[in-house]
C-alpha cells in the first residue's frame, strides 16, 4: 500500500528529532542502516545516495577535523602537532556526532525521495491551504523534474547538431556546461509564458479549489501521524530536561 | 425584423503595439463573434494571427504585454483600453472561464504541474472549485470526444505530436466556454484527427459557442465555417463568406495555403520502388523493434518502472538511396517521430540494428552520429535554445570561424531567414522558427535528412522555400526521410510514400 505523503514526511521528520534527541550512537546507527535499507526496497538508492554523499562527506569531515583535532577534555593522546592534538575521546566524539547528524540527513532525505509530490500537492492545495500559497508550492516541488525534463531537452537537441556527450553520469556532467546558460534563459522564457496559460486556467485565482487526484488516507495513518508527532514532541521534551541524557 | 443574438465576444482593435516596439503588430481589426458562428481567421506567416489569438483569449494582456487602443465586449460587459495607465486590468482566470484558448504549441497549454493526462484535463476544474464527481464526469466526456479515453492515465510529458494537440483542446473544452479560440488546432492531425476535431467543433456550434479558428491553410472544414477574416500584416485584408473570399483571390495575396490540388501525377510504387538516383544505400534499418521503457512520475525524479508498454516500433526494415525522398505517413502515435529518433541515434533500437552510409551506429553517440544524419525535430521549440538566430546556427559547426561563418550565412540564406541574424529566436513566428529549425540542420549538410513534419506551420512562402531545400539536397545527392500528414505534399515531393503502421512500414 502507499503511504499518505503527511503519514511519510511525519515519520521522516519524527525520526530525525528523535535520533537527534536521544544522541545514542547505537541508535544513529539503526536509523542510518534502516534509512539505507528501505532506501533500495523502495528502488530511491540510487537517486538518494549520491545526494546525501555530497551533503554529509563534507560535513563528517568538518566534524573529524574539529573535534578530532581540537577536544579540550580529551586525555588519552593518540598524536600531537603543536596545539592540535587527536585524543581519542575526541575521536568518539566527533564520531558519534557524525553518526547522529548522517542518520537524521538520510532519514530526511529517504522521506522527500519517496514521498509522491503529485500526491502531497493535492493533500496541501485541498487542505485549506491558501490557493496562493498552493500555487507556489506545486510550482517549487515540481520545478526540480521540471528543470530535468527541460535539460534533457536541450541536451537532445544539442546532440542532435553534434554535440558528443558520452553516455553515463560522467559525460553528461562534462557537458552540462553548454547546457547550463541555454537552460536558464529557457527556464526564464518558460515561466513567463506558462504563467500566462496558469492563470487563463484559473491557477492561483481566489476562490476554493478541489483536487482531482484521490489520495488514499485511514484512521491508522491519521492515529499514526499523532503518535509519531507526539513522540517527537516528548523527544524534545525529555531531551531539555535532561540535557546530558545519552551524551 | 430578425433581432441579432448579442455577441459572445466582440472586438475593436485600433491598434496594439508590443513593448518595446513602435509599429503595431496588429490594427484596424474588428470582430463580432455571435454564440453558435464558426469565424475563421487565415493569414500568412507573421500576419498577426496568434497575437490576435492570445490577446482575445486573455493570454496576452493589454497593459503589460504591450499597448492596446480599442475595446472588447464580453457576455455584455464592455471594456475600454486607450492605451494609458489609467486603463482597466483583466483578470485572466474570470476571462479564460469564458473564452477558452488552444495555443499553437500545444505544450505551452499545459500547467506542467500534473502528472497524468487526467488531472491535466481536470486542471482548470480543480481552480473552479468543481467537486469531484463532476470532474470525474467531465474527464471522461471531453476524453471521449477528443480521443483521449485510452491515455487518461499516461504522463503528459510522453504524449505524441498529434495526442499532444488533442489534450490542449480537451483542456480548453472542458470548462464549455462561451467562446472557443484555437490557434493552428488541426496541426499535426491526422485525418482521423482532424474528423473528430470538425464534428466536435460543429457540435460545440450547435451548442452555442461562439469558436474561431486561426490557420493559414483553408482547410475544407474551414469552408463551412460563417465567416472568414484574412489578416495581412496585422490588419484586416479582406472578410465576408469564405466563397465572397475565394471569388475575390484575397487567400493567394496573403499567403494562405489552398490545399494543393495534384498537379503532376507521379509514376506511384511502393516500398521495392528503386528511386531515380540509384545511389548507393544512404541509410538502413534492419529489423528495428522499439519500446518505451515506461516510468511512472514519483518522488523528486521520474523513476519506478511502470508496467511494460506496447513496442512502438515492430521489426522495421527499410533502406534508403542517396538522393532518394522518401515520405513517411500513418496515423497519431504510430511512433513516426519515435522512427526519426533511431536515425540519429537519439534513441537506440531495443533490437535490430540501424546503419548509416553501411556503418552500423549501434553504441555511438548520437553526437557523432549526427554529423552524417540531420534531424529536424516535431516542434522547433524542442529544437532550437540558443539567444540569436546567428548562434542558434553557429552551434556546433567547430572552431573554424571563417568555414562557420560561412555555413550559417549560406543556411540562413537556403531559408531566407538571412536578414533576421540578430533576432532571438522565441520572437519569431511559427513559420519563422520551423525554417530557423531547418536552417541548424541544414548548415551541418549531413547526408541524410530526416524531417519529422516539416510543412506544420509553414505558410505558402515557407513551402517554397522548404520544397527548393529538400530538392537542392537531394540533388547533391544526399537522402531525405520525411514524416507528414500532408499525403498532397508528400505525392508532390517524394520519390516513395511509406505508412507506419503497428510498428511496420507498409508502401502506398
Ligand atoms: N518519451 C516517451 N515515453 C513513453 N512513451 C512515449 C514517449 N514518446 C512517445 N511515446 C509514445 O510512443 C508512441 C509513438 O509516439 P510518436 O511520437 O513516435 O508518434 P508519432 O507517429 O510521431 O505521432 P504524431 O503523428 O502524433 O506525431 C505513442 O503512443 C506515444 O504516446
Ligand atoms: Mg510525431
Amino acid at each position: 500500500m502507499r503511504l499518505h505523503p503527511l503519514t511519510s514526511l511525519a515519520a521522516a521528520g519524527s525520526t530525525a528529532v528523535i535520533t537527534t534527541a536521544a544522541a545514542s550512537w547505537p541508535v544513529s546507527l539503526t536509523v542510518i542502516a534502516a534509512a539505507v535499507g528501505l532506501s533500495f526496497a523502495q528502488g530511491a538508492a540510487r537517486r538518494m545516495l549520491p545526494a546525501a554523499a555530497v551533503i554529509l562527506v563534507p560535513l563528517v569531515l568538518s566534524l573529524l577535523a574539529l573535534h578530532g583535532l581540537f577536544f579540550p577534555e580529551g586525555t588519552t593522546v593518540l598524536a600531537q602537532w603543536g596545539p592540535a592534538r587527536v585524543t581519542a575521546q575526541g575521536l568518539q566524539f566527533a564520531l558519534e556526532r557524525a553518526a547522529q547528524l548522517s542518520a537524521a540527513v538520510l532519514v530526511l532525505l529517504l522521506g522527500s525521495f519517496t514521498v509522491s509530490v503529485p500526491d502531497l500537492v493535492a493533500v496541501l492545495s485541498t487542505r485549506g491551504v491558501n490557493a496562493r500559497f498552493a500555487f507556489v508550492l506545486a510550482s517549487t516541488l515540481t520545478l526540480l523534474p521540471a528543470i530535468s525534463s527541460r535539460l534533457e531537452r536541450i541536451r537532445q537537441a544539442q546532440e542532435a547538431r553534434g554535440l558528443v556527450i558520452r553516455p553515463g553520469i560522467p559525460g553528461r556532467v562534462a557537458a552540462f556546461r553548454w547546457q547550463a546558460v541555454p537552460l536558464l534563459l529557457s527556464l526564464v522564457e518558460e515561466a513567463g509564458t506558462r504563467a500566462a496559460a496558469l492563470q487563463a486556467r484559473g491557477f492561483g485565482s481566489a476562490g476554493p479549489i478541489t483536487s482531482y487526484r484521490q489520495v488514499l488516507d485511514s484512521p491508522v495513518q491519521r492515529w499514526a501521524r499523532v503518535v509519531l508527532l507526539l513522540a517527537a514532541l516528548a523527544a524534545i521534551v525529555f531531551r531539555l530536561w535532561q540535557p546530558t541524557a545519552g551524551a | 425584423m430578425v433581432q441579432t443574438p448579442p455577441p459572445a465576444l466582440a472586438a475593436g482593435i485600433e491598434k496594439f503595439v508590443f513593448p518595446g516596439e513602435t509599429e503595431p503588430v496588429l490594427a484596424g481589426i474588428s470582430l463580432t463573434l455571435v454564440p453558435g458562428s464558426l469565424t475563421a481567421v487565415l493569414g500568412g506567416s507573421g500576419s498577426g494571427k496568434s497575437t490576435l489569438g492570445r490577446l482575445l483569449a486573455g493570454w496576452l494582456l493589454p497593459g503589460d504585454g504591450g499597448t492596446l487602443t480599442g475595446f472588447f465586449e464580453l457576455a455584455g460587459t464592455t471594456v475600454r483600453f486607450t492605451g494609458t495607465a489609467a486603463d482597466p486590468q483583466i483578470d485572466p482566470g474570470r476571462w479564460g472561464r469564458q473564452v477558452g484558448f488552444v495555443p499553437q504549441d500545444p505544450a505551452g497549454a499545459l500547467s506542467t504541474v500534473r502528472v497524468t493526462v487526467a488531472e491535466e484535463l481536470a486542471f482548470g476544474l480543480e481552480n473552479a472549485g468543481v467537486d469531484r464527481a463532476s470532474m470525474a464526469g467531465a474527464v471522461r466526456d471531453t476524453a471521449a470526444l477528443t480521443g483521449l479515453a485510452h491515455l487518461l492515465d499516461r504522463d503528459p510529458a510522453t504524449l505524441s505530436g498529434g495526442q499532444l494537440r488533442r489534450l490542449a483542446i480537451g483542456c480548453a473544452v472542458i470548462q464549455r466556454p462561451a467562446v472557443l479560440v484555437m490557434d493552428e488546432p488541426f496541426a499535426s492531425l491526422d485525418t482521423d484527427g482532424a474528423e473528430v476535431l470538425a464534428a466536435l467543433v460543429r457540435n460545440l456550434a450547435q451548442d452555442g459557442t461562439a469558436v474561431v479558428i486561426m490557420s493559414q491553410r483553408a482547410e475544407p472544414f474551414l469552408h463551412t465555417a460563417d465567416t472568414w477574416l484574412v489578416l495581412t500584416g496585422g490588419t484586416v485584408a479582406a472578410t465576408g463568406t469564405p466563397a465572397e473570399i475565394v471569388a475575390a483571390g484575397a487567400l493567394e495575396m496573403a499567403g494562405v495555403i489552398r490545399p494543393r490540388p495534384l498537379t503532376v501525377a507521379r509514376p506511384r510504387a511502393g516500398v521495392d520502388y528503386q528511386s531515380a538516383v540509384n545511389g548507393p544505400t544512404a541509410l538502413e534499418l534492419r529489423d528495428v523493434s522499439f519500446t518505451y521503457r515506461r516510468t511512472r512520475r514519483r518522488g523528486w525524479f521520474k523513476s519506478q518502472p511502470g508496467p511494460p508498454a506496447d513496442p512502438v516500433l515492430h521489426g522495421l526494415s527499410l533502406t534508403l538511396d542517396a538522393g532518394e525522398i522518401l515520405a513517411v505517413t500513418g496515423p497519431n502515435a504510430s511512433g513516426k517521430s519515435t522512427l526519426l529518433r533511431h536515425l540519429n541515434g537519439l534513441l537506440q533500437p531495443t533490437a535490430g540494428s540501424v546503419l548509416v552510409q553501411g556503418r552500423n551506429i549501434g553504441g555511438h553517440p548520437a553526437g557523432q552520429v549526427s554529423r552524417d544524419v540531420g534531424l529536424l525535430f516535431q516542434q522547433p521549440r524542442d529544437q532550437l535554445f540558443e539567444r540569436t538566430v546567428e548562434r542558434e546556427v553557429r552551434f556546433g559547426l567547430g572552431r573554424d570561424g571563417l568555414a562557420a561563418d560561412q555555413a550559417v550565412q549560406r543556411a540562413l540564406a537556403a531559408v531566407g531567414l538571412d536578414h533576421l541574424a540578430g533576432r532571438h529566436p522565441a520572437e519569431l513566428p511559427a513559420s519563422q522558427q520551423r525554417l530557423l529549425a531547418l536552417a541548424t540542420v541544414l548548415a551541418r549538410r549531413p547526408s541524410v535528412l530526416a524531417l519529422d513534419e516539416p510543412t506544420v506551420s509553414l505558410d505558402g512562402p515557407g513551402l517554397d522555400r522548404l520544397d527548393r531545400v529538400v530538392r537542392s539536397t537531394t540533388a547533391d545527392g544526399n537522402a531525405v526521410v520525411l514524416v507528414t500528414h500532408d499525403l498532397d505534399y508528400a505525392r508532390s515531393i517524394a520519390h516513395r510514400l511509406v505508412c507506419l503502421e503497428a510498428g511496420r512500414l507498409r508502401g502506398i
